[in-house]
């Protein structure tokens, strides 16, 4: 009965806050908006990154030279391995490679008319599903086939697929920062509009105090308000982006169709997203008031 | 109820407000704190009730050493305390009724028992017409009432009161006193600091005398001599 009481108590005072110093919470609201909106953009940015990538890793082709000793039997049997695994596989036998090079020299390949034996040993042009595109996987994939007694080599374009994906990783890594500084940043101004709406409640406080609340029960309301405020943010920050999406992303999307943008498909659920925004929002208000009545009980 | 041993209260740069200063309240005692002003009584009495720490010496409040009390367990002293300041500390934007149901919010009592405790508090002390008022409406003695209800709504084991009636005319005066007797006749130990001599002589209760710091004398009330330190 007490703790209900008491949540009541810091619902009252909260409310009553929030009713005195509409300007304070008003700005604080305001910056978490605008945090949550960026990263909500952020995220999404991210996510067509992600299918940039993801679209040119799959021009990516790995090319499995097999021994040309053992049998054709064997051979089907290793194409076949990559087939049950989600892989498109071409066998290229040792005649139609040649004769693809010839086609590719043209003129210049007079010069192999002579021989008499298949110069090129057969192979398998195999093209990785999207899931097994990352740098890694292929790496992982290219070690095993190498295992394999038939295979006598592979190629996946190595260099391509290395630059490509550390790229990536520079661009992930300068959107963390910018992430960690965007939260700092918002941390530090709700914290600070926090202090100014404790300031204002110092007296109440301090008759609190008096009457012998412990630091908790003095903080709850303050902490109810910037968790009130996160999500108040995240409302205004989803009602932003979904009108950002409704209006200039088409346009965007349009204008940079030369990316060649796979088609939106597989995006998270919207309640999904709004759900994350909100504790999101939630936990920046709380961490911004946690900090600011941290400061202003220690002084 | 209140042991000082030896309790010294020196702020940087004064001389000291408090010095050497052994005193022992009991249960259920009614004690005047009087002296000229700066003489130390504001500051005996934070000692007490743990506003601030003392520089020398040993408090015991209610048998609990407080000049080495945890940060955390101030508010749980507290609570067995009632306390009247001179400003009242009254919340302007609150009604009287929320202002008293305070003392019992902290506690976490549920909110329709704070406010019947609160408004018979209020009756007691003779603002039953006033609950729903803000206290900036209400006369300097009627904001005083309000604090001592405050003071008094969760039946404090002790009561510490700085001039309560500083700005009173005799008769509120009078009126305030009667209250404060009146708890104290149900069972709460009461401190009162103030200046109001005549008021001190009739009352006939024991007298602790300040000055400068050090207690002069300590006469009256049920044992008529105590050591005076
Ligand atoms: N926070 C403080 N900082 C420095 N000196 C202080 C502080 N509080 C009190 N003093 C000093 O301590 C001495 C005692 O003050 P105190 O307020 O206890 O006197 P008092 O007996 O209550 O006086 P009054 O009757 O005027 O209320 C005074 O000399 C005062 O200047
Ligand atoms: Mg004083």
């Amino acid at each position: 009965m007490s703790a209900v009481a008491k949540a009541q108590t810091f619902w009252r005072s909260a409310m009553e806050g929030i009713r005195h110093q509409p300007f304070v919470h008003a700005v604080s609201t305001i910056t978490l908006a605008i945090a949550l909106f960026t990263l909500g953009l952020a995220r999404s940015a991210a996510h067509e990154l992600d299918r940039l990538v993801g679209s040119l890793g799959g021009e990516v082709r790995v090319t499995v030279y097999l021994d040309p000793r053992v049998p054709p039997a064997a051979r089907t049997a290793v194409a076949d391995g990559l087939r049950r695994r989600g892989m498109a596989v071409e066998e290229v036998s040792p005649h139609a490679a040649l004769e693809r090079l010839v086609r590719e020299l043209g003129p210049a390949a007079e010069s192999l008319r002579g021989l008499s034996e298949d110069p090129l040993p057969p192979s398998l042009e195999v093209r990785v599903p999207e899931s097994m595109r990352a740098p890694a996987s292929l790496r992982a994939l290219a070690a095993e086939l190498r295992g394999i007694a038939a295979v006598t080599g592979v190629d996946y374009g190595e260099q391509a697929v290395e630059r490509l994906s550390a790229i990536a990783r520079a661009v992930r890594w300068a959107g963390w920062v910018a992430f960690v500084v965007l939260v700092g940043a918002t941390l530090i101004i709700v914290s600070a509009t926090l202090q100014l709406a404790i300031y204002a409640r110092r007296e109440e406080v301090e008759i609190q105090k008096l009457v012998g609340a412990t630091d908790r029960f003095v903080q709850a309301p303050f902490l109810l308000e910037g968790a009130l405020q996160g999500i108040a943010g995240a409302a205004l920050a989803i009602a932003g982006l979904i009108a950002f999406r409704q209006t200039v992303s088409p346009q965007l999307s349009t204008l940079l169709s030369f990316l060649r943008l796979p088609g939106a498909g597989a995006d998270a659920s919207p309640w999904m997203e709004a759900l994350e925004l909100a504790l999101a929002g939630a936990g920046l208000g709380l961490a911004g008031s946690y900090l600011a009545v941290h400061r202003f009980l220690r002084a | 109820m209140i042991q000082m041993f030896h309790v010294t209260k020196a702020y940087p740069g004064d001389p000291p407000a408090l010095v050497d200063v052994n005193l022992s309240v009991e249960k259920g005692e009614f004690v005047f704190l009087t002296g000229p002003s700066g003489a130390g009584k504001t500051t005996l009495l934070r000692l007490v009730f743990c506003a601030e720490p003392a520089t020398r010496g040993q408090i015991l409040v209610g048998g609990r050493n407080v000049a080495r009390i945890r940060q955390g367990s101030i508010p749980f002293l507290r609570r067995n305390m009632g306390v009247v300041f001179q400003d009242f500390k009254l919340l302007p934007h609150r009604t009287v009724l929320d202002n008293v149901a305070l003392s019992l919010d902290v506690l976490g009592v549920p909110r329709a028992e704070a406010r019947q405790r609160a408004n018979r508090m209020l009756k007691l002390v003779g603002l039953q017409h006033k609950t729903e008022s803000l206290p900036l409406k209400l006369s300097g003695g009627e904001q005083q009432r309000v604090v001592i209800a405050r003071a008094l709504v969760n039946e404090p084991a002790l009561l510490l009161a700085d001039e309560p009636t500083g700005n009173l005319d005799p008769e509120l005066s009078q009126e305030i006193m009667s209250l404060l007797q009146d708890a104290n006749v149900r069972g709460t130990t009461v401190v009162v600091a103030t200046h109001d001599l005549p008021m001190v002589e009739r009352s006939g209760k024991r007298v602790v005398r300040l000055d400068r710091g050090r207690i002069v004398s300590d006469a009256g009330g049920p044992t008529v001599v105590r050591r005076v330190g």
